[in-house]
């Protein structure tokens, strides 16, 4: 232990506090705010180049040439068609009775029930926004898991994030009351001001409404499992809604709960689901009355689970064209250039698989028939190769030569696949989510050349997030960066191909 | 009775071309009531001649005795004592502490060496120096301290000091050298009277006026003492 | 006597340099003992402990952590019968280790290579004789020792208790693939927080778990020795000041001395800045030598306890490191000792010429000072010795020399005439004795870390197991100061159900009873509020405000607000302090003893007896450091170099000013002489001018103790046990008289040193 000797008065005391000050700012870890915010990954990217957790401002991904569906051409420059798409937004009310998140310390394959940034999800959303606003797209493609448990509030803050305006993200009584919460003793949950790196007053902040600028391009929407079903996997029923809007949650393990937790199947391949644990086992722990200890909670009866219906209905409202009904298939024409198709894979009955019925892949025949010139990109939640009945609608893709993508979310990981076919081959670009690290968006560019020749070219955009971490949604991704049980370690960011890539074409046939 | 007898002393000081040799064998008696005046020219040495008297300097040969103790060769122990008992010595500069009051410096000698040597028991002593102090007309300066006292009262004060433990011999290394001729008149008939007492006074001088007052007056010449 | 005095000069900067040299061994070779070989054995920034768990398993966990580098494990199997050179052990500790990085560092041979190999740690090889190239017996296996290792990881056996050997995890095949011990090194290590919050969410399902990272590793070494290398840092940079003032005191002094000659060169056209420049060079030329062989010698002397002392808790000397701290240290005194006489020269060259010829001091002229003075009052009657009106001061400076007017009196104020030589001189025997008296209270503070335990915050001796109704029976056995109901429940963490804890419950207002030294927040106050140790702390994620939820044994939850964190040895850290009524209510049971604090000075044996009579078998409570005699007997050492250095420092600047003070009064000295005085009264002249100078260093340094030194140096080490520095009258006794004792040899020499000279070359410097 060394001492400073004094030295005289004539030391100049401003200079010695300033550099105090600056060494203590240097010691806590602020990091200085990046002159950008984070955007377009064509500009700048977030890393982590030296691997201690923390993020900072990286270089520039330039986009990789994928030629393995046609070579590349010459000069691609006219934009065809210029689209946005954000996925998995798992917007979510963290408050709500109706939720499993003590499963989470269980590890596979129950490790997305509880996300330590789970409190800012309007708050990402709304800077994704932003960030996507300022590529200018075209057309924004909302791909699914919008919701996080088929709640109706859920709903409400989604659509004014979308659409513009005030957002209130908090529900029950004021201020936050959950499982991470300061007085929870189970040490499994990080609790923001307890926890390292420890953020007084995130969660109550993260509960104040707010407001969102809304996507100036339209948007469409498709529809995901965790849009219509509770924890993704079980049809609501009023007894689920019986939960949802009570005044009892259970957020604390409870000892029994341990042999009742035993017989969940486990697995060692981590999903960003409950993909692998019965329908049936989620009802159980929900309905059983889990042992274990119950808090007080305000009731709240926008806690209700959403129908399809009332759900189609609200975003038809919004701008999407979807036909009456409870279905989501429908078309939209972005000019005379480009098709969009979205297809509705979520299982009414409960499982978080994809699922496609004869009818729609009927009315997928149809949409291509009327198609003419334009370049067709089909849209789904799940993508089609894992969705059971899926193959049928492939096939219709394989055979036409206009199809150039299929974008869909679920996975939360980014992934590029060529899909060979006879007609020349399309592109299945899987984007991650806004929920798990590295909570991105992606913009699709439809270019072609005067030859000819054609690409997809594709970047990932990060939310407008703070790299410092000091506002929620920088604190969102700050905390899916270091979640142990998130994307990170799972590797959800994909390889630099998957990410910014210029997908070549096949020629368009004269 | 002679209580001074000094045989063949000799005292060199420094060594090889240097050496300066000053007591060349030099002999000398005092007897009780006598006041012997050693006279010389400067440099000569007459101080030496009295230090080594009382012993404040060895000898290089010789005898001295006073008042029947032996100072040559003996420890310095016994020498103290000696001097404790039986010498009063008076300096040119008065030498007096000069953190002590005037009363103190006269009551210094009594402090000293074991209760046996000094003469009388200490209250005795006291009484003695108040009367010292009395008789040398000092009561009136008595509490103060050295520098706020004039030359004369200094060696009015060192004098009754050389007498305050009744000493059989007491030697005056130029007692006036550093006064004013008045007080230096003073001095000369107190050390006078001392002698006239019954005490046996050596006095080294260089002023006619001090060797007047003496019974016999020798001469430092070449080391050797003549008259 | 020139020569004399240089020497004495020169005695005081070795004594100053051989306290400086000691105290910087002492300081540079124990405060980075952990982090040198922390950094040489690449000591992981996180170490997990578990049950026994699948490789794969845990590699998933840890291998999802952030900011996490490398990650390595091992085999911990304890119990284990081990034998080889002089000793063996029934309780040794193996550690299956694999390829890559270790952990520990090699001090002799080499590391694992093959089969049949294993490195045995420092300690074990100290303890027992062994070397490279010898054999050990494990479990009744034989293997060859190809290296020793530092394992900073603990302290070094025997003060760890169980010896601990490596082995290469492809000898034991049949162990399989699962581990009980994960070493994790972080990218960023000031970030280890953040990983240890994310280790917990993917921690649960294993057992016994238990997360030590660096920081946690130094506390735990630390609490083995810590307090006593706290205390030792902290006294060495008291002894430094100490050496520091006394080197300016006497460079001043030196210059004092030699004032005349300053007189003769000025006289002679010599510039100030010229004489300035030569007494600097001559204070430097003086010091050099004598600081370089100091500083050595106090170095050597320090340096084979201090390498002592590290290799028990497995930590590493400086070094060639100690080197450049020394040759810096040489400069320092060199430096101070010019700095020291060149300013006084400079203000001493701005008396008149005559004055410095005169030998005049660095105070103007003879004149005593008024304090000193007696108050000059009206004729009082003359025979009336006792009334003199002195003024209170100089009553008290002649008090201290032995009253009256007496020689001894003389000597006093013979000694304080020259008021700032008089200060610096106090000063230094002040902080001299300061330390003195600092030293003695460490002594016995060291001694009863070793046989009280009090001082890791258990303020009760011994613990009887007995029924709670016998408390007030307890109580009246004399010598017992307060009994109190202790109860221990062993239970487990709600949520993450591997986590053991021991829930510990007193009384209520036997709190105090057991309190370990806090890190963070406060003591408990209110019914729910519980102290936990760091251990569990960490495990679980607790800070004060947190809340605990403890599973007990027969079902039911407690839930406690977490008040504080504090330094508990017992159980790993992995202990909760509550509120006994509490336990109670809810309905845990556990071990209850009654635990017996014992009033001062009480007889323990007796007490001992007054318990078994009423049917206890009583136990001591665990005390802080262990009673390992090797381990004290080098503290003892290292102790008692300090205190001779410490009372040769006294001695030579006692002596100093009693030398000083004799030749500037040579004159007056000559007179007392000349009056009589021989050497006893020469000696009580120089005995009060002694007790003018060490009666108020005496009370300054006991005052300086009591006040500044023993508080901060108690606060320096108050992270690991309540310490009271505050001397016992015993100290101060002693103190007083080794102080008293040092000052009669101080004035036996320089009383006969006066003694040998003429009398007549004392009144011929006045001429």
């Amino acid at each position: 232990m060394k001492r400073r000797a004094r030295r005289g008065a004539a030391t100049p005391r401003g200079a010695a506090t300033l550099t105090l000050l600056a060494t203590l700012a240097a010691a806590c870890g602020i990091e200085e705010r990046a002159p950008q915010v984070p955007g377009s990954t064509l500009r700048a990217t977030v890393v982590d180049p030296d691997g201690d957790g923390t993020l900072e401002r990286g270089p520039a991904e330039r986009l990789v040439d994928r030629t393995d569906l046609a070579p590349r051409g010459r000069g691609a420059t006219r934009e065809v068609a210029r689209l946005g798409q954000l996925t998995d937004s798992h917007v979510r009310d963290e408050e709500s009775p109706a939720r499993v998140p003590f499963l989470d310390r269980l590890g596979p394959p129950v490790t997305s029930t509880f996300r330590p940034q789970e409190a800012v999800s309007p708050q990402v959303l709304t800077a994704a926004v932003r960030s996507l606003n300022a590529e200018r797209p075209q057309a924004v493609l909302v791909t699914g898991d919008l919701l996080d448990n088929a709640q109706r509030n859920e709903l409400d803050q989604l659509l004014a994030v979308l659409a513009g305006g005030p957002v209130d993200p908090n529900s029950g009584g004021g201020g936050y009351r959950g499982v991470q919460a300061a007085s929870n003793p189970d040490g499994s949950f990080y609790r923001p001001s307890v926890d390292a790196p420890r953020h007084r007053g995130v969660l109550n902040r993260a509960q104040e409404q707010f407001f969102s600028p809304g996507l100036r391009a339209p948007w469409y929407a498709a529809l995901g499992n965790h849009d219509l079903l509770v924890q993704g996997e079980l049809a609501p029923s009023p007894r689920t809604d019986a939960i949802a809007t009570g005044d009892e949650a259970l957020f604390t393990f409870a000892p029994e709960l341990r042999g009742t937790l035993d017989d969940l199947p486990r697995s060692d391949e981590a999903t960003p689901d409950l993909r692998d644990v019965p329908p049936e086992e989620i009802e159980r722990l929900l309905e059983r009355g889990v042992p274990g200890r119950e808090t007080r909670v305000a009731p709240d009866a926008a806690r209700r689970s959403v129908s399809a219906r009332e759900l189609v209905r609200r975003l038809r409202a919004a701008g999407t064209p979807a036909p009456p009904g409870d279905r989501l298939d429908y078309v939209a024409d972005l000019g005379p250039r480009l098709r969009v198709v979205v297809l509705d894979t979520v299982n009414r009955e409960g499982g978080a698989e994809g699922v496609l019925l004869p009818a729609q892949v009927r009315f997928l025949a149809r949409a291509l028939r009327r198609a003419g010139t334009q370049s067709v990109v089909v849209v789904d939640h799940h993508g089609l190769d894992r969705t059971r009945g899926g193959d049928a609608a492939l096939r219709l893709l394989d055979a036409d030569r206009r199809v150039v993508a299929e974008l869909s979310g679920d996975t939360h990981r980014h992934a590029i696949r060529p899909r060979r076919t006879r007609a020349g081959g399309f592109w299945q670009i899987t984007t991650a989510s806004l929920a798990d690290w590295p909570q991105q968006g992606r913009m699709v560019r439809l270019v072609e050349g005067p030859d000819g020749s054609r690409a997809l070219e594709t970047w990932t955009v990060d939310h407008a997030g703070g790299l410092d971490g000091q506002d929620l949604a920088g604190f969102g991704r700050r905390m899916a960066f270091l979640d142990a049980q998130g994307g990170r370690p799972q590797r959800f960011a994909g390889a630099r191909r998957d990410r910014n890539a210029r997908l070549w074409l096949p020629p368009r046939r004269p | 009775m002679t209580v001074v007898r000094a045989r063949a002393v000799t005292k060199t000081f420094g060594t090889g071309r240097a050496a300066r040799t000053v007591l060349r064998g030099a002999d000398l008696d005092v007897a009780a009531g006598e006041l012997v005046a050693v006279v010389g020219r400067s440099g000569s040495g007459k101080s030496t001649l009295l230090h080594v008297l009382a012993g404040l300097d060895r000898a290089d040969s010789g005898t001295i005795e006073i008042a029947g103790g032996r100072v040559d060769g003996v420890r310095d122990a016994k020498l103290t004592a000696l001097r404790a008992r039986a010498i009063g010595f008076v300096f040119q500069f008065f030498h007096l502490v000069p953190e002590l009051t005037g009363e103190e410096n006269v009551l210094l000698p009594t402090r000293v060496g074991s209760p046996l040597t000094a003469r009388g028991s200490a209250n005795g002593s006291l009484r003695r120096a108040h009367e010292l102090i009395d008789r040398l007309d000092l009561r009136d300066v008595a509490r103060s301290l050295p520098h706020e006292l004039s030359g004369g009262e200094q060696q009015r004060f060192a004098i009754a000091r050389a007498l305050v433990n009744d000493p059989p011999v007491v030697l005056a290394d130029e007692p006036i050298g550093n006064l004013d001729p008045v007080s230096g008149a003073v001095v000369l008939s107190l050390l006078r009277g001392v002698a006239d007492e019954g005490r046996a006074v050596a006095m080294v001088t260089h002023q006619p006026e001090a060797a007047a007052i003496a019974d016999r007056v020798v001469r430092l010449e070449d080391g050797r003492l003549v008259g | 006597m020139r020569r004399g005095r240089t020497l004495l000069a020169a005695a005081i900067v070795f004594a100053a340099a051989l306290v400086a040299g000691t105290a910087l061994t002492a300081a540079v070779s124990l405060s980075g003992g952990f982090e040198r070989a922390a950094d040489r054995a690449d000591l992981p920034d996180l170490i997990v402990r578990f049950d026994a768990t699948a490789r794969g398993d845990v590699e998933r966990r840890l291998a999802a952590l952030p900011n996490v580098e490398t990650t390595r494990y091992r085999t911990e199997f304890n119990g284990v019968w081990l034998q080889g050179g002089g000793g063996r052990a029934t309780n040794g500790a193996v550690h299956a280790v694999e390829p890559g990085r270790r952990g520990y560092a090699i001090a002799r041979g080499r590391d694992l290579r093959g089969s049949g190999e294993t490195v045995v740690e420092a300690g074990v090889a100290r303890e027992w004789g062994l070397e490279p190239g010898d054999t050990l017996s494990i479990a009744g296996g034989r293997l060859r020792i190809v290296g020793v290792s530092i394992s900073p990881d603990n302290v070094a056996y025997p003060l760890a208790k169980a010896p601990r050997v490596y082995v290469d995890r492809r000898d034991l095949g049949r162990i399989g693939d699962d581990v009980n011990l994960a070493l994790a090194w972080l990218r960023d290590p000031a970030r280890a927080d953040v990983t240890l919050a994310q280790a917990r969410a993917v921690s649960f399902g294993l057992d016994d778990l238990r997360f030590i990272t660096r920081d946690g590793v130094r506390v735990l070494i630390g609490q083995a020795a810590g307090i006593v290398i706290a205390l030792l840092v902290a006294f060495s940079l008291v002894a430094v000041t100490t050496a520091g003032i006394m080197l300016g005191a006497s460079a001043r002094s030196e210059v004092a001395r030699r004032l005349p000659s300053i007189g003769v060169q000025r006289a002679v056209g010599f510039s100030r800045a010229s004489v300035v420049r030569e007494q600097a060079a001559r204070g430097a030329l003086l010091a050099a030598p004598a600081a370089a062989v100091g500083l050595a010698a106090g170095a050597l002397a320090m340096r084979g306890a201090a390498e002592r002392l590290l290799a028990a808790l497995n930590e590493i000397g400086p070094g060639a490191g100690l080197l450049w701290w020394l040759a810096g240290a040489w400069l320092a005194i060199v430096a101070l000792v010019a700095a020291a006489s060149a300013w006084p020269a400079w203000s001493a060259t701005r008396e008149p010429i005559a004055a410095l010829l005169r030998g005049g001091e660095l105070a103007v002229g003879k004149r005593p000072r008024r304090w000193l003075r007696p108050r000059p009052t009206s004729p009082s009657p003359p025979h009336n010795a006792g009334n003199r009106r002195l003024s209170t001061v100089s009553r008290i400076v002649s008090a201290l020399g032995g009253g009256g007017g007496g020689l001894g009196a003389l000597g006093a104020r013979l000694a304080s005439a020259r008021r700032v030589r008089w200060a610096a001189t106090v000063a230094v025997l002040g902080a001299a004795s300061a330390t003195l008296v600092l030293l003695l209270a460490l002594a016995s503070l060291l001694v009863s870390l070793r046989d009280d335990p009090g001082t890791v915050g258990k303020t009760y001796a011994l613990t009887a197991n007995l029924p709670p109704s016998a408390v007030a029976e307890v109580e009246r056995i004399p010598g017992v100061a307060k009994a109190a109901e202790r109860t221990a429940v062993e239970a487990s963490a709600a949520f993450s159900l591997g986590q053991p804890l021991r829930l510990v419950g007193f009384a209520r207002g036997a709190e105090d009873f057991e309190a370990p030294p806090l890190a963070e927040g406060r003591r408990r106050r209110a019914a729910d509020e519980a102290e936990v140790g760091v251990g569990l702390a960490d495990a679980l994620g607790l800070r004060p405000g947190s809340r605990l939820a403890v599973a007990l044994p027969g079902g039911r939850e407690g839930r406690f607000r977490v008040a504080g964190v504090v330094r508990a040895l017992e159980n790993d850290g992995r202990i909760a302090y509550v509120r006994e009524d509490r336990l109670d209510a809810l309905g845990a049971s556990g071990n209850t003893v009654v635990a017996v604090r014992l009033e001062r000075g009480a007889d323990r044996a007796a007490v001992g007896r007054g318990l078994g009579a009423l049917g206890a078998r009583p136990s001591e409570a665990a005390a802080a450091t262990t009673r390992n005699r090797g381990f004290l007997g080098v503290l003892a050492t290292v102790l008692r170099i300090v205190a001779v250095t410490v009372a040769l420092v006294c001695l030579v600047v006692l002596a100093q000013a009693l030398v000083l003070t004799a030749r500037e009064r040579r004159p007056t000295l000559a007179l007392l002489r000349t009056v009589g005085a021989g050497r006893a009264s020469i000696a009580r002249v120089l005995a009060g001018a002694c007790a003018a100078v060490l009666v108020p260093a005496a009370l300054l340094g006991v005052a300086v103790e009591v006040l500044v030194l023993g508080p901060a140096v108690a606060s320096l080490a108050a992270g690991y046990a309540g310490l009271s520095l505050a001397p016992t009258a015993g100290h101060l006794a002693l103190a007083a008289g080794a102080l008293a004792a040092l000052g009669a040899a101080a004035v036996a020499v320089v009383a006969r040193r006066v003694e040998r000279e003429a009398v007549v070359a004392g009144l011929r410097e006045e001429a």
